[in-house]
């Protein structure tokens, strides 16, 4: 397998925020920003460009949620791929954090 | 009764668009409200009583419907696109939340990505102006003259401030936003427009001429039978490309219209091309002077 780049911070937290299930753009920012404490923010425009770029990977679908009318919100799912290169964001993370307790 | 419109007519240059979205929180703050951005003006309307904050987005939009419904989910309104591919987008103002709130890149990569869109078409523009500068270069120092060295300084002038548009854009850092950099370049515009008007203008009414004269035979000596009429409307290096050749020498004169000769050249065999000749304003002819069968081929431009 070829070694992945790094992801940016953006990146990762919609991949980690999409591991559970499928959630919209403002359920994605929202979820961040809970999980990360407020540190991480995803603004719209960071947003737009990370999921279209991921789509293009890959890494995410576009899918409709269930309901009719308003209630009917473009969602985002994890692929297949998308789930593999979390994993291995995951993994290089760890192996970096065991690398400073190391030393 | 107040204005209730107005329009303003400033330009941006594209590295500067921050200083843009600061001119229009301000016009806001101070009750004027865009609602319509453009490359070269913006339009405004009066209403003291909301008050918004702005950002611009760079690049081709695929799916415009999940652009503008991102944008919507974190309180964005989508207003409009310029032609050249810039995004206006707008947010109630709320005092009550923090100032990233109003960020829509958030992260350094992708404000990156958002720069680097405008600075890759920026660069390939203007290499190809470069390009254009170094044809007009070659042709200008193998023939000066006024419209290609004014064409030779629009596309140099182009260029320069591409590449170096490109540069600032991708560098965040470089000293962009400054104050009366967007003005100056606003001015350079306007100088090409008009200068790339005036080579076009003077091409125009360059005389360009070409004659070919020829008999084998002549039953009486021709003495300065003159033919080719052309004016010179302005001052410029014109060059000729003449061909002479008979069995007895050929005389070739350009004379201008009080009858001085403005050059001669004769012979049996003569052939020489980028003959140059400074004419100032006037008309002018071609003369002819043989004894004998003649042939003349003269290329003026």
């Amino acid at each position: 397998m070829k070694k992945s780049e790094p992801m940016s911070e953006s990146y990762y937290y919609i991949l980690l925020c999409l591991a559970k299930g499928a959630n919209h753009g403002y359920g994605i920012m929202q979820m961040t920003e809970k999980l990360s404490g407020g540190d991480v923010i995803i603004g719209s425009g960071t947003m737009y460009g990370a999921t279209s770029n991921m789509m293009k990977k890959g890494w995410i679908r576009e899918i409709m949620s269930e309901g009719s009318g308003l209630e009917r919100r473009r969602q985002y799912q994890l692929t297949e791929s998308g789930r593999e290169a979390l994993r291995a964001e995951i993994q290089r993370l760890r192996r970096m954090l065991e690398n400073a307790e190391g030393v | 009764m107040s204005k209730q419109y107005k329009r303003s007519f400033r330009f941006y240059s594209a590295w500067n668009y921050e200083r843009e979205i600061e001119d229009l929180n301000r016009a806001s703050e101070q009750g004027w409200q865009l609602v319509h951005g453009g490359c070269f003006h913006n339009r405004f309307v009066k209403n003291p009583g909301i008050r918004y904050r702005y950002q611009l987005d760079f690049g081709k939009i695929e799916d415009m419907g999940r652009y503008i419904e991102t944008f919507r989910e974190q309180g964005w309104e989508y207003m409009n696109s310029t032609f050249n591919g810039w995004h206006y987008l707008r947010k109630l103002y709320d005092p009550a939340l923090p100032e990233e709130a109003y960020e829509i890149f958030t992260d350094r990569e992708s404000l990156h990505e958002m720069n680097s869109r405008w600075a890759r078409i920026a660069l390939g523009i203007g290499i190809a102006l470069a390009l254009f500068a170094v044809f007009y270069a070659i042709r200008f120092f193998s023939r000066p003259n006024l419209p290609y060295g004014i064409q030779l300084l629009m596309f140099l002038m182009e260029s320069v401030i591409l590449l170096r548009g490109s540069f600032l854009m991708r560098n965040p850092d470089a000293s962009r936003n400054r104050r009366g950099d967007s003005t100056i370049v606003a001015l350079l515009l306007a100088v090409i427009v008009l200068g790339s008007a005036a080579s076009i203008t003077l091409s125009d009414l360059r005389p360009h001429f070409w004659t070919e004269q020829k008999a084998a035979a002549i039953d009486e000596p021709i003495r300065d039978r003159r033919w080719g009429t052309f004016k010179v409307k302005y001052p410029d290096c014109y060059y000729l490309d003449l061909k002479l050749e008979g069995p007895s020498p050929v005389t070739f004169e350009v004379i201008r219209e009080d009858g001085e000769s403005v050059y001669r050249a004769s012979g049996e065999h003569f052939e020489e091309k980028r003959i140059r000749l400074v004419l100032p304003r006037g008309e002018y002819c071609f003369s002819l002077t043989c004894d004998d069968a003649y042939h003349v081929a003269a290329e003026l431009d």
